[in-house]
């Protein structure tokens, strides 16, 4: 048996229903009807989501039977289109009565959602192959292709496909409601003029147009098959779609009212101005620049405060709690108060900031802004000569480095993978946000933000200077592909979401950074209690004679010509090869330790200024910014280790390191070297 | 004269944007520029990828970084449609 053969074969049986008095069923008392195995065959066919099953239901009612179509695992769903239903005749919109006549009942088939006939999954091959595939005489006798008045275009793709094919066409456009409020109307009568068949509005789901429809119908089975629309001849398949689409835009545009959309909104305004190649990335800088002098000058006097809180009232109560059981002077003081309080603490101290910062770049991710900024930078990768979809990972890793190397794998070419994960890490994760700030409103103040976004600045530019680096050398047959990006509309940032995400974002900071500090003070704490020479007992030890003092003091010459080999610089670079969370509270545990006086409140900014003035000679500024440079170019962490080692294999996460510290290093001494002739 | 799909492709390898920098400049509506390009990402043409600023829509379990990752896990699922289109290489 063909499936034209069993498409015609009536597959449902519904009961009979009593009829009303005249003998005639009426749609009062609910007729019911067979469709016999000659009844015209329509077939329902349409993309998803255009209210093909919805106008399905509504013919047919409860006369339904699924299935998959034989052969296929495709779900088709066929009914019985009742005379009542289908009569033209009929007055009264809606009315299921055959009263005025006695037509056939119609077999409808609800075929699966399709865009095209090109069979690109199994739903569009089973159309294609009832409707254009299989012989002429077992195809339906008609299709009433349902379309999005909303989205018309979309719609008119396979209308076209199957105005090439010698069957009748009937176009039922849907969601005509949805169109009206986005003040687009669809003039039925010039579509289907421009179409060449008949064209009805219906809304399937308030029943109307159902009537029209019928009569559309029952006028088009009546007609002879329409000659099929003419088509270039040609092999090439994009030449032919393309007269499809040109085909289909003009009728589109011949039928389509939308008043309004002509004229440019303010969302367009705006970004005309906001993607534009010059202006874009200047204001993207001024807003960047807003954010981190916003971020420093509002949470400053926050983190001073708490700053104070940490170093005195906090440290003198555990240190009296301390006295009172008689472990002062112990290990356990040591650890307690100037390990855990001074680097927990220093952590605190953050928090305001942070908040702030997460809180600004929220409003601007929610309200669609940073999908613009990621327009300008994906341009600006571009005009370097780097792959263009590379922004999305670097854009992630000045959040985290760590996601940032696995979201590389978007990237299709396995060259362009590599060169990201090596670019990943001279991104300014947030972690070092915290060490820049911290500097910044020590030294700098108060342009402490104007710092802080300097940083950001230079790690884009190394970004890109090391990607044109490899670029040139390694990788120049890498090829770039074109890439565009669909933004989604502007928003209102709104409150709720906004409070939610901030709140994720600094639960997330705080639970891995506490976590990295806690596990680092104890570490450094061990390391600053075990002496290197006799006579000194475990815990008892100054810290610069513990084995810590002395890895620090024995690496620490190696940055002399940058201005910064204090050991207790030094110690602190070698904590924050682990994790950049460390730096400050292993900084703020050395010198506790070294000078454990805890009512001394801020004077962990006054032991770095000191250490830069004494290592740089007189010259503090050019030192401390070529410390910043070294600590924004040099490993993030073992954490991105791990991650470039899981990617990119471990002789790559060497190689990686080897650039990251030359680079660092050659960068700071250029910074200090250069910087102290004029500072 | 080239048609709708020619004058898109066009404006992609011209590295024009976004879609409505496309429609801006080719003078096709909005609606017609959307049909072209999800046409040609159902044609092979197009490769449409949804960008995620975070993490992936369907969860930490789906992540290679989940462990050691300080990124809520929230955050990918609710992004707006950040959606990069780029042209697919064809061999002929």
């Amino acid at each position: 048996m063909s499936e034209s053969t069993r498409l015609r074969e009536p597959r449902t049986t519904t009961p009979m229903v009593p009829s009303s008095a005249s003998g005639k069923a009426c749609c009062h008392t609910g007729p019911q009807q067979t469709a016999e195995a000659d009844a015209p065959v329509v077939a329902l066919v349409g993309a998803p989501n255009t209210g093909k099953s919805t106008l399905f239901n509504a013919l047919t009612g409860s006369r339904v039977t699924m299935g998959n179509w034989p052969g296929t695992t495709v779900e088709v769903s066929r009914g019985v289109w009742p005379p009542t239903l289908a009569s033209p005749t009929c007055g009264r919109e809606n009315c299921t009565c055959d009263h005025n006549q006695d037509p056939l009942a119609i077999t409808v088939l609800d075929l699966p959602g399709a865009y095209s006939l090109d069979a690109h999954s199994p739903d569009e091959q089973l159309t294609r192959g009832l409707l254009q595939d299989g012989p002429v005489d077992e195809r339906p006798d008609l299709c009433v292709v349902t379309v999005d008045a909303s989205r018309l275009a979309h719609g008119l793709y396979l209308v076209a496909q199957i105005r090439e094919l010698a069957t009748r066409v009937i176009v039922a456009v849907t969601m005509s409601d949805i169109a009206a409020q986005r003040e687009v109307t669809v003039d039925t009568a010039l579509l289907s003029q421009a179409l060449g068949c008949q064209v009805v509005a219906t809304d399937p789901r308030r029943r109307t147009g159902l009537h029209a429809l019928a009569t559309a119908v029952r006028a088009a089975l009546g007609d002879p098959v329409p000659d099929p629309r003419p088509t270039p001849i040609t092999d090439d398949a994009l030449v032919l779609d393309d007269d499809r689409f040109t085909w289909l835009s003009d009728a589109a545009e011949h039928a389509t009212v939308a008043p309004g959309h002509d004229r440019l909104t303010l969302s367009d305004k705006v970004d005309r101005w906001v993607t534009a190649p010059v202006a874009g990335p200047l204001l993207f800088l001024a807003v960047m620049w807003i954010v981190f002098q916003l971020t420093t000058t509002v949470a400053a006097p926050l983190q001073d405060a708490l700053d104070r809180l940490f170093s005195g009232p906090v440290s003198g109560w555990v240190t009296s709690l301390l006295t009172l059981v008689h472990l002062d002077g112990t290990w356990v003081e040591g650890l307690l108060v100037n390990g855990l309080v001074a680097g927990v603490g220093m952590l605190l101290t953050f928090v305001p900031l942070m908040a702030l910062m997460f809180l600004l770049l929220a409003l601007l991710e929610d309200s669609g802004y940073l999908a613009r900024a990621a327009v300008v930078t994906d341009r600006l990768m571009r005009t370097m000569g780097l792959p263009g979809r590379a922004f999305l990972p670097l854009i992630v890793g000045f959040g985290c480095n760590v996601p940032a190397i696995s979201a590389t794998r978007i990237l299709p070419d396995a060259r362009q993978r590599l060169l990201t994960v090596l670019l990943v890490p001279f991104t300014s994760c947030s972690a070092r946000l915290t060490v820049f700030v911290m500097l910044g409103t020590v030294f700098f103040r108060p342009n402490a933000g104007t710092a802080v976004f300097g940083m950001y600045v230079a790690s884009v530019a190394l970004v890109v200077l090391i990607g044109l680096l490899l670029r040139r050398t390694l990788w120049r047959t890498m090829g770039a592909e074109p890439l565009i990006i669909d933004l989604p509309a502007y928003h209102v940032p709104t409150l709720r979401l906004t409070t939610a995400v901030v709140w994720q974002r600094l639960r997330g900071f705080l639970k891995t950074a506490s976590g990295i500090i806690v596990a680092t003070v104890c570490a450094v704490w061990l390391l600053q209690s075990i002496p290197t020479t006799g006579g000194q007992a475990f815990g008892q030890v100054p810290v610069e004679d513990s084995v810590y003092g002395v890895v620090a003091r024995t690496i620490a010459p190696a940055f002399a010509p940058a201005g910064f080999d204090q050991w207790q610089t030094a110690s602190a670079l070698l904590v924050g090869f682990v994790a950049k969370e460390a730096v400050i509270s292993s900084w703020a545990q050395t010198y506790a330790t070294e000078q454990p006086q805890p009512g001394q409140a801020g004077m962990l900014g006054d032991h770095i200024r000191a250490a830069f003035e004494q290592s740089s000679g007189g010259h503090p500024l050019p030192a401390v910014l070529a410390f910043m440079v070294f600590l924004l170019a040099y490993t993030p962490c073992v954490a991105t280790l791990a991650a470039q080692r899981r990617e990119v294999g471990l002789r790559w996460t060497i190689f990686g390191v080897a650039i990251q510290l030359a680079t660092a290093w050659l960068l700071a001494v250029a910074v200090f070297q250069i910087g102290r002739l004029f500072w | 004269m080239s048609g709708p799909l020619h004058l898109v492709l066009d404006e992609i390898t011209a590295g024009t944007p976004t879609l409505a920098a496309i429609a801006r400049r080719t003078g096709l509506s909005d609606d017609v520029v959307r049909a072209a390009v999800d046409h040609l990402v159902r044609a092979g043409r197009i490769t449409s990828t949804e960008l995620s600023l975070g993490c992936p829509t369907d969860g930490c379990g789906t992540c290679p970084s989940s462990d050691g990752c300080s990124l809520p896990a929230s955050l990918g699922a609710r992004r707006p449609g950040l959606v990069s289109l780029s042209l697919t290489r064809r061999i002929a």
